[in-house]
């Protein structure tokens, strides 16, 4: 299993639990997760917090079956089955990763609306890491 | 007197459910009477992830922001640490401020009501306070246990202040008791057990509960019949029938909240998803009782008074109805029952 630590791991809860953007300062885009110098205009490294709505749309997604699950995820995929893992794009812009749950796989669609939900991710030295999936809106 | 009460409700029913045909098949019985399919929790979900999804939505149903929020209790019997506080991740995923004060109410199925309770002290105390209150629970037994049979899951969450009021707080009477033997937890172990004396458990479930509900009559000088819905605690579905006919209620006054025929015993939040079942039918002028109860044993009798005909976006019904049937062997893989 890909080792996080739980330091490393709580310092990602502003992002996991609530989504919590930064817009940059000089040409507005929002950055998500945090970067050191703007995605968008290259050219800034000032940004302001800004709370992110956690709705957007599918952009594109795949489905994990067995064998395909990061080790941390295969309990998850051998108690569960296949599950969707989905590239998200929020209404204010960012595009995310995340697992969209509370859906029958095959009902995924390109294009459908989703909102974040606080979900188990994955449970490391005995330590539930919690954080955002996507669920249907 | 202020008036303080409910100011909105959010619910939440997850989508997997088992038929108890499916146990009948793996176990030759079914022991939970009157029910027959319970709500189960997906592999990724626990109490605390169904709490921040009700608490959202009981905040949204006002609507309120979450940082306007000065008190968060937390209620529920299957609390994923045994140690460390719970009610933080959920205030931190709903944005509620970290200076609100936190409570987590987890050792018995009473503990729904007894988080409310917690919270109407708050606004009484403080009437610029807005506090919420999440019960979410899936309770655990082994798997060889009937007891098991009729755990099911399911959360619900209250906005309680003195603004905005859908229903208003009439009055409230406890009741508590020693009682052991019937549905407890070992101190070395987190599954529930009962040793399954069933006329001496009843005996206690309709003492704390008969107690709390008519000494609130009489504290309020009502009459079962000046209610149109009651709810009780819901072990199975039959439990909340002998405790409203001792109590002098009928079966169309508990109509409205009977959610274990189709959802099984909530733990902690068996009393909240009934009494926000009870609100999304109820009319303005109605009255509704609540009589909950915890092995051990104790109840708590609350009155309502429906003062508007506002309802929350998500009926329990209508997240009862959105529903994926699983098998048996499905359960035990998403229980983690299977080592």
């Amino acid at each position: 299993m890909a080792h996080v630590s739980v330091p490393m791991y709580w310092r990602t809860i502003p992002q996991r639990y609530k989504l919590i953007g930064y817009k940059c300062k000089k040409c507005g885009a929002v950055n998500f997760p945090p970067k050191g110098v703007c995605k968008q205009c290259q050219s800034s490294s000032e940004f302001e917090e800004t709370h992110l709505s956690g709705r957007g749309k599918v952009h594109t997604f795949v489905l994990i079956s067995a064998g395909g699950a990061p080790p941390e995820f295969a309990e998850q995929e051998k108690a569960g089955g296949q599950y969707p893992v989905a590239i998200v794009e929020l209404e204010e812009g960012p595009k995310v990763i995340g697992q969209i749950a509370d859906i029958d796989p095959k009902e995924v669609k390109i294009g459908m609306p989703v909102r974040t939900e606080l979900r188990k991710i994955y449970t490391e030295e005995e330590v539930i890491r919690y954080g955002f999936k996507f669920v249907p809106a | 007197m202020m008036a303080v009460g409910i100011s909105g409700y959010g619910i939440y029913i997850p989508r997997f459910r088992i038929k108890r045909e499916e146990y009948a098949k793996a176990w030759g019985s079914f022991s939970a009477a009157g029910v027959t399919e319970k709500s189960v929790f997906g592999f990724d979900e626990d109490a605390l992830t169904a709490a921040a999804k009700v608490t959202r939505r009981a905040l949204e149903s006002v609507p309120m922001e979450a940082d306007m929020v000065t008190r968060f209790a937390l209620a529920t019997t299957s609390a994923p640490y045994l140690e460390k506080l719970l009610s933080g991740t959920v205030l931190v995923s709903v944005g509620i401020p970290n200076s609100a004060f936190t409570s987590d109410h987890t050792s018995s199925t009473r503990a729904g009501t007894e988080a409310m309770l917690a919270a109407f002290e708050h606004v009484m105390a403080t009437q610029s306070g807005k506090a919420v209150v999440a019960a979410a629970d899936a309770p655990k037994a082994s798997m060889w246990d009937a007891v098991e049979h009729a755990f099911g899951a399911g959360a619900a969450a209250f906005v309680i202040s003195s603004d905005n009021l859908i229903a208003e707080l009439e009055g409230h009477f406890s009741y508590a008791s020693e009682h052991f033997g019937e549905r407890f937890k070992p101190k070395d172990d987190p599954l529930v057990r009962d040793l399954n004396v069933k006329k001496f458990a009843e005996g206690s479930v309709v003492r704390n509960t008969t107690s709390a509900g008519s000494a609130l009559l009489k504290k309020l000088g009502r009459k079962p019949e000046d209610y149109q819905h009651v709810v009780i605690q819901q072990p199975d579905a039959r439990v909340p029938v002998t405790v409203a006919s001792r109590l002098k209620f009928t079966d169309a006054q508990l109509a409205s909240s009977l959610v274990s025929k189709t959802l099984g015993d909530l733990g902690a939040a068996s009393v909240p998803v009934a009494l926000a079942s009870a609100l999304d039918a109820a009319k303005a002028g109605d009255r509704i009782m609540v009589i909950s109860y915890g092995s051990g044993a104790g109840s708590d009798a609350l009155s309502f008074k429906v003062v508007t005909d506002k309802k929350a976006t998500v009926r329990v019904q209508a997240d009862t109805e959105r529903r994926e049937y699983i098998d048996y062997v499905k359960y035990l893989k998403i229980k983690g029952a299977i080592q």
